[in-house]
Protein backbone atom coordinates (compact mmCIF):
# COMPACT_ATOMS: atom_id res chain seq x y z
CA UNK A 1 0.00 0.00 0.00
CA UNK A 2 1.38 3.44 -0.88
CA UNK A 3 1.47 6.13 1.77
CA UNK A 4 -1.34 8.20 0.20
CA UNK A 5 -3.72 5.25 0.40
CA UNK A 6 -2.51 4.56 3.91
CA UNK A 7 -3.41 8.08 5.03
CA UNK A 8 -6.84 7.87 3.39
CA UNK A 9 -7.64 4.42 4.76
CA UNK A 10 -6.56 5.39 8.26
CA UNK A 11 -8.48 8.70 8.06
CA UNK A 12 -5.36 10.35 9.41
CA UNK A 13 -5.16 14.08 9.76
CA UNK A 14 -2.08 16.16 9.06
CA UNK A 15 -0.57 17.49 12.29
CA UNK A 16 0.61 21.04 11.63
CA UNK A 17 2.08 21.60 15.06
CA UNK A 18 4.38 18.62 14.85
CA UNK A 19 5.26 19.53 11.25
CA UNK A 20 6.25 22.99 12.42
CA UNK A 21 8.30 21.59 15.31
CA UNK A 22 9.96 19.07 13.00
CA UNK A 23 10.98 21.77 10.51
CA UNK A 24 12.37 24.00 13.25
CA UNK A 25 14.41 21.12 14.61
CA UNK A 26 15.65 20.16 11.15
CA UNK A 27 16.63 23.62 9.94
CA UNK A 28 17.93 24.98 13.24
CA UNK A 29 20.59 22.30 13.12
CA UNK A 30 21.51 23.24 9.56
CA UNK A 31 22.30 26.79 10.72
CA UNK A 32 25.28 25.48 12.70
CA UNK A 33 28.60 26.14 11.00
CA UNK A 34 32.16 25.17 12.01
CA UNK A 35 34.53 27.87 10.81
CA UNK A 36 37.80 29.50 11.92
CA UNK A 37 38.22 27.12 14.88
CA UNK A 38 34.82 27.95 16.34
CA UNK A 39 31.25 26.70 16.07
CA UNK A 40 28.67 29.30 15.03
CA UNK A 41 24.96 29.71 14.46
CA UNK A 42 24.11 31.50 11.26
CA UNK A 43 21.33 33.45 12.96
CA UNK A 44 20.10 37.02 12.65
CA UNK A 45 21.85 38.18 15.81
CA UNK A 46 25.32 36.90 14.86
CA UNK A 47 25.04 38.20 11.30
CA UNK A 48 23.90 41.61 12.54
CA UNK A 49 26.77 41.77 15.01
CA UNK A 50 29.34 40.91 12.35
CA UNK A 51 27.78 43.48 10.03
CA UNK A 52 28.02 46.20 12.65
CA UNK A 53 31.69 45.69 13.62
CA UNK A 54 33.07 47.48 10.61
CA UNK A 55 35.97 49.26 12.39
CA UNK A 56 38.14 46.19 12.65
CA UNK A 57 38.34 43.16 10.40
CA UNK A 58 39.50 40.91 13.27
CA UNK A 59 36.85 40.51 15.95
CA UNK A 60 36.81 38.41 19.10
CA UNK A 61 33.54 36.51 19.50
CA UNK A 62 32.06 33.88 21.80
CA UNK A 63 31.12 30.76 19.86
CA UNK A 64 28.36 28.26 20.70
CA UNK A 65 30.78 26.37 22.97
CA UNK A 66 31.34 29.60 24.98
CA UNK A 67 34.94 29.83 23.77
CA UNK A 68 36.43 33.18 22.77
CA UNK A 69 37.65 33.01 19.20
CA UNK A 70 39.37 35.68 17.11
CA UNK A 71 37.84 35.64 13.66
CA UNK A 72 38.27 37.31 10.32
CA UNK A 73 35.01 39.26 10.34
CA UNK A 74 34.39 39.46 6.60
CA UNK A 75 35.14 35.80 6.00
CA UNK A 76 32.86 34.61 8.79
CA UNK A 77 30.13 37.03 7.76
CA UNK A 78 30.23 35.69 4.22
CA UNK A 79 30.02 32.06 5.41
CA UNK A 80 27.15 32.79 7.81
CA UNK A 81 25.19 34.87 5.32
CA UNK A 82 25.47 32.16 2.67
CA UNK A 83 24.40 29.48 5.15
CA UNK A 84 21.53 31.60 6.46
CA UNK A 85 20.16 32.34 3.00
CA UNK A 86 20.43 28.74 1.79
CA UNK A 87 18.87 27.21 4.90
CA UNK A 88 16.07 29.77 5.24
CA UNK A 89 15.11 29.36 1.58
CA UNK A 90 14.91 25.58 2.01
CA UNK A 91 12.95 25.99 5.25
CA UNK A 92 10.48 28.41 3.65
CA UNK A 93 10.04 26.16 0.62
CA UNK A 94 9.34 23.06 2.70
CA UNK A 95 7.01 24.96 5.03
CA UNK A 96 5.06 26.32 2.06
CA UNK A 97 4.68 22.78 0.70
CA UNK A 98 3.45 21.49 4.05
CA UNK A 99 1.01 24.39 4.41
CA UNK A 100 -0.77 23.10 1.30
CA UNK A 101 -1.95 20.19 3.45
CA UNK A 102 -4.08 22.57 5.50
CA UNK B 1 43.78 10.83 8.36
CA UNK B 2 41.35 8.03 7.56
CA UNK B 3 37.65 8.45 8.21
CA UNK B 4 35.08 5.70 8.39
CA UNK B 5 32.01 4.32 10.08
CA UNK B 6 31.83 1.43 12.52
CA UNK B 7 28.77 -0.74 13.17
CA UNK B 8 28.25 -3.49 15.75
CA UNK B 9 25.85 -6.18 14.54
CA UNK B 10 25.11 -9.46 16.29
CA UNK B 11 22.01 -11.39 15.29
CA UNK B 12 19.68 -12.25 18.13
CA UNK B 13 17.01 -14.97 17.97
CA UNK B 14 14.48 -12.25 17.15
CA UNK B 15 16.27 -9.71 14.95
CA UNK B 16 18.73 -9.88 12.07
CA UNK B 17 21.14 -7.11 12.99
CA UNK B 18 23.58 -8.06 10.25
CA UNK B 19 20.92 -7.35 7.63
CA UNK B 20 20.23 -4.02 9.32
CA UNK B 21 23.97 -3.24 9.27
CA UNK B 22 24.18 -3.98 5.54
CA UNK B 23 21.29 -1.61 4.79
CA UNK B 24 22.76 1.10 7.02
CA UNK B 25 26.22 0.63 5.51
CA UNK B 26 24.84 1.11 1.99
CA UNK B 27 23.24 4.37 3.07
CA UNK B 28 26.45 5.52 4.80
CA UNK B 29 28.39 4.81 1.58
CA UNK B 30 25.80 6.66 -0.49
CA UNK B 31 25.12 9.74 1.63
CA UNK B 32 28.37 10.17 3.57
CA UNK B 33 30.80 8.56 1.13
CA UNK B 34 32.54 6.77 4.01
CA UNK B 35 33.83 3.19 4.22
CA UNK B 36 32.09 0.99 6.78
CA UNK B 37 33.57 -1.64 9.08
CA UNK B 38 31.29 -4.12 10.78
CA UNK B 39 32.02 -5.84 14.09
CA UNK B 40 30.05 -9.07 14.22
CA UNK B 41 30.26 -12.75 15.08
CA UNK B 42 30.74 -15.67 12.72
CA UNK B 43 27.21 -16.97 13.16
CA UNK B 44 25.66 -13.62 12.10
CA UNK B 45 27.38 -13.51 8.70
CA UNK B 46 25.11 -14.99 6.03
CA UNK B 47 26.42 -17.51 3.49
CA UNK B 48 25.42 -15.29 0.59
CA UNK B 49 25.52 -11.52 0.70
CA UNK B 50 25.48 -8.82 -1.98
CA UNK B 51 27.47 -6.32 0.08
CA UNK B 52 31.15 -6.24 1.02
CA UNK B 53 32.14 -4.17 4.04
CA UNK B 54 35.41 -2.26 4.10
CA UNK B 55 36.39 -4.60 6.96
CA UNK B 56 34.58 -7.38 8.73
CA UNK B 57 35.86 -7.98 12.25
CA UNK B 58 34.60 -11.07 14.04
CA UNK B 59 34.59 -11.32 17.81
CA UNK B 60 32.86 -13.46 20.38
CA UNK B 61 30.03 -11.33 21.78
CA UNK B 62 28.85 -11.23 25.36
CA UNK B 63 25.26 -12.52 25.13
CA UNK B 64 24.52 -11.93 28.77
CA UNK B 65 21.91 -9.17 28.43
CA UNK B 66 18.15 -9.27 28.11
CA UNK B 67 15.27 -6.98 27.27
CA UNK B 68 11.56 -7.59 27.51
CA UNK B 69 11.59 -9.10 24.00
CA UNK B 70 14.57 -11.43 24.51
CA UNK B 71 18.37 -11.54 24.24
CA UNK B 72 19.90 -8.18 23.42
CA UNK B 73 23.55 -8.38 22.35
CA UNK B 74 24.68 -4.83 22.94
CA UNK B 75 27.62 -5.29 25.28
CA UNK B 76 31.21 -4.75 24.22
CA UNK B 77 30.75 -1.38 22.55
CA UNK B 78 33.84 -0.20 24.47
CA UNK B 79 35.90 -2.24 21.98
CA UNK B 80 35.12 0.33 19.28
CA UNK B 81 38.29 2.27 20.09
CA UNK B 82 40.51 -0.80 19.85
CA UNK B 83 38.80 -2.32 16.81
CA UNK B 84 38.23 0.70 14.60
CA UNK B 85 40.68 0.79 11.70
CA UNK B 86 40.10 4.52 11.21
CA UNK B 87 41.76 7.54 12.79
CA UNK B 88 38.36 9.28 12.88
CA UNK B 89 35.40 7.00 13.49
CA UNK B 90 31.66 7.47 13.27
CA UNK B 91 30.15 4.81 15.52
CA UNK B 92 26.48 4.22 14.74
CA UNK B 93 23.67 1.96 15.88
CA UNK B 94 22.56 -0.31 13.05
CA UNK B 95 18.98 0.99 13.29
CA UNK B 96 19.98 4.57 12.51
CA UNK B 97 18.55 5.62 9.15
CA UNK B 98 20.97 7.88 7.29
CA UNK B 99 19.09 10.17 4.88
CA UNK B 100 21.43 13.13 4.53
CA UNK B 101 25.03 14.32 4.74
CA UNK B 102 24.43 15.81 8.18
CA UNK B 103 26.67 13.41 10.10
CA UNK B 104 29.69 14.63 8.14
CA UNK B 105 29.50 17.78 10.28
CA UNK B 106 30.47 15.69 13.33
CA UNK B 107 33.94 15.32 11.79
CA UNK B 108 34.28 19.13 11.67
CA UNK B 109 33.44 19.72 15.34
CA UNK B 110 36.42 21.00 17.34
CA UNK B 111 36.56 17.96 19.63
CA UNK B 112 37.96 14.42 19.67
CA UNK B 113 34.79 12.82 21.05
CA UNK B 114 31.14 13.73 20.71
CA UNK B 115 27.68 12.27 21.07
CA UNK B 116 24.06 13.45 21.47
CA UNK B 117 22.62 14.63 24.78
CA UNK B 118 19.17 15.67 23.55
CA UNK B 119 16.51 13.92 21.53
CA UNK B 120 13.34 14.87 19.74
CA UNK B 121 10.54 12.49 18.86
CA UNK B 122 8.87 12.75 15.48
CA UNK B 123 5.17 13.69 15.92
CA UNK B 124 5.70 14.07 19.66
CA UNK B 125 7.31 17.46 20.35
CA UNK B 126 8.12 18.41 23.92
CA UNK B 127 8.81 14.94 25.28
CA UNK B 128 11.05 15.37 28.37
CA UNK B 129 14.67 14.33 28.01
CA UNK B 130 15.48 10.93 29.47
CA UNK B 131 17.44 10.84 32.73
CA UNK B 132 19.35 8.00 34.34
CA UNK B 133 17.04 8.56 37.30
CA UNK B 134 15.34 11.53 38.92
CA UNK B 135 18.43 12.00 41.11
CA UNK B 136 20.98 11.65 38.33
CA UNK B 137 22.08 13.02 34.97
CA UNK B 138 20.40 13.54 31.63
CA UNK B 139 21.17 10.57 29.42
CA UNK B 140 23.74 10.78 26.66
CA UNK B 141 23.01 8.67 23.60
CA UNK B 142 25.35 6.01 22.22
CA UNK B 143 23.37 5.91 18.95
CA UNK B 144 25.79 8.29 17.22
CA UNK B 145 29.34 8.75 18.51
CA UNK B 146 32.21 10.37 16.66
CA UNK B 147 35.71 9.88 18.05
CA UNK B 148 39.28 10.48 17.06
CA UNK B 149 42.16 8.25 18.09
CA UNK B 150 43.33 10.30 21.10
CA UNK B 151 44.27 9.51 24.68
CA UNK B 152 41.07 11.13 25.97
CA UNK B 153 38.85 9.06 23.67
CA UNK B 154 40.68 5.94 24.78
CA UNK B 155 40.02 6.87 28.41
CA UNK B 156 36.31 7.31 27.72
CA UNK B 157 36.12 3.85 26.14
CA UNK B 158 38.17 2.39 29.03
CA UNK B 159 35.62 3.88 31.43
CA UNK B 160 32.84 2.39 29.31
CA UNK B 161 34.39 -1.03 29.88
CA UNK B 162 34.74 -0.33 33.60
CA UNK B 163 31.07 0.61 33.86
CA UNK B 164 29.88 -2.36 31.82
CA UNK B 165 31.83 -4.68 34.12
CA UNK B 166 30.41 -3.00 37.24
CA UNK B 167 26.99 -1.97 35.94
CA UNK B 168 25.09 -2.98 39.04
CA UNK B 169 27.34 -0.87 41.25
CA UNK B 170 26.79 2.24 39.10
CA UNK B 171 23.07 1.50 38.93
CA UNK B 172 22.94 1.51 42.72
CA UNK B 173 24.77 4.83 42.92
CA UNK B 174 22.67 6.54 40.25
CA UNK B 175 19.35 4.89 41.02
CA UNK B 176 18.54 3.15 37.75
CA UNK B 177 17.59 -0.46 37.05
CA UNK B 178 20.59 -2.66 36.32
CA UNK B 179 18.83 -5.75 34.94
CA UNK B 180 19.30 -4.55 31.33
CA UNK B 181 22.66 -3.12 30.33
CA UNK B 182 22.32 0.08 28.33
CA UNK B 183 25.18 1.64 26.39
CA UNK B 184 23.48 5.03 26.72
CA UNK B 185 23.71 4.92 30.50
CA UNK B 186 27.27 3.58 30.48
CA UNK B 187 28.33 6.28 28.03
CA UNK B 188 26.72 8.99 30.19
CA UNK B 189 28.78 7.93 33.17
CA UNK B 190 31.97 7.12 31.24
CA UNK B 191 32.12 10.53 29.57
CA UNK B 192 31.69 12.29 32.89
CA UNK B 193 34.27 10.17 34.72
CA UNK B 194 36.86 10.63 31.95
CA UNK B 195 36.27 14.39 32.03
CA UNK B 196 36.67 14.81 35.79
CA UNK B 197 32.94 14.52 36.56
CA UNK B 198 31.86 17.37 34.36
CA UNK B 199 30.25 17.30 30.93
CA UNK B 200 32.19 19.45 28.46
CA UNK B 201 29.84 21.25 26.09
CA UNK B 202 32.24 20.47 23.23
CA UNK B 203 31.42 16.76 23.57
CA UNK B 204 27.79 17.33 22.65
CA UNK B 205 26.62 17.11 19.04
CA UNK B 206 24.86 20.45 18.57
CA UNK B 207 21.53 19.16 17.29
CA UNK B 208 18.91 16.69 18.49
CA UNK B 209 18.94 12.98 17.88
CA UNK B 210 15.64 12.29 16.10
CA UNK B 211 13.76 9.26 17.39
CA UNK B 212 10.82 7.41 15.95
CA UNK B 213 9.23 6.46 19.25
CA UNK B 214 6.27 4.61 20.69
CA UNK B 215 2.91 4.63 18.89
CA UNK B 216 4.71 5.98 15.82
CA UNK B 217 5.29 4.18 12.53
CA UNK B 218 7.23 5.37 9.55
CA UNK B 219 6.67 4.49 5.89
CA UNK B 220 8.70 5.07 2.74
CA UNK B 221 7.07 7.41 0.25
CA UNK B 222 8.61 5.49 -2.64
CA UNK B 223 10.51 2.26 -3.14
CA UNK B 224 13.79 3.62 -4.46
CA UNK B 225 16.78 2.22 -2.58
CA UNK B 226 17.98 5.59 -1.30
CA UNK B 227 14.57 7.13 -0.69
CA UNK B 228 14.69 10.11 1.68
CA UNK B 229 10.98 10.95 1.92
CA UNK B 230 8.80 9.33 4.55
CA UNK B 231 5.35 9.53 6.06
CA UNK B 232 5.23 9.39 9.86
CA UNK B 233 2.01 8.03 11.34
CA UNK B 234 1.18 8.61 14.98
CA UNK B 235 -1.53 7.00 17.10
CA UNK B 236 -2.72 9.84 19.28
CA UNK B 237 -4.70 8.37 22.18
CA UNK B 238 -7.46 10.70 23.37
CA UNK B 239 -10.24 9.71 25.75
CA UNK B 240 -9.73 6.02 25.05
CA UNK B 241 -9.79 6.44 21.26
CA UNK B 242 -6.99 6.55 18.73
CA UNK B 243 -6.83 9.53 16.43
CA UNK B 244 -4.41 8.92 13.57
CA UNK B 245 -2.15 11.84 12.74
CA UNK B 246 0.56 12.09 10.13
CA UNK B 247 3.42 14.22 8.96
CA UNK B 248 5.83 14.00 6.06
CA UNK B 249 9.57 14.32 6.43
CA UNK B 250 12.50 14.37 4.03
CA UNK B 251 16.31 14.45 4.11
CA UNK B 252 16.22 13.80 7.85
CA UNK B 253 18.25 11.17 9.69
CA UNK B 254 16.34 9.27 12.36
CA UNK B 255 16.72 6.44 14.85
CA UNK B 256 14.00 3.80 14.68
CA UNK B 257 13.30 2.23 18.07
CA UNK B 258 10.84 -0.29 16.66
CA UNK B 259 13.04 -2.92 14.98
CA UNK B 260 10.15 -4.44 12.99
CA UNK B 261 9.46 -1.02 11.52
CA UNK B 262 13.14 -0.61 10.63
CA UNK B 263 13.14 -3.98 8.85
CA UNK B 264 10.10 -2.87 6.83
CA UNK B 265 11.93 0.28 5.78
CA UNK B 266 14.98 -1.58 4.50
CA UNK B 267 13.05 -4.44 2.88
Amino acid sequence: MDTKSLITEAKARFNHNSAKAYLKDKYDSKLIVASQDGLWRADQQTISFLNSMTDDNYVIMIDTFNNTVQVNREQLLEVLKTTYNTVMHEWYKEWTELEKNR
Amino acid sequence: MSKGALLFAFNSPKYNYYEMAVATAKRINHFLDLPVTVVTDVSSIPDITDYVFDNTITITPDKNNRRDWGIWINKGRYQAFELSPYSETLLLDTDYMVNSTKLLTTFELPTDFCCHDTTSFLMHPGVPQEMLSVYSFNTLWATVVNFKRTKRSEQIFDCLKLIQNNFEHYANIHGFISSTFRNDYALTLATRIANGHIMPIEDIIPWNLVHVGKNTSIYRNNDTIFNTEYTVMFDNWQRGKIRKEYNTIKDTDFHVMNKENFMELIA
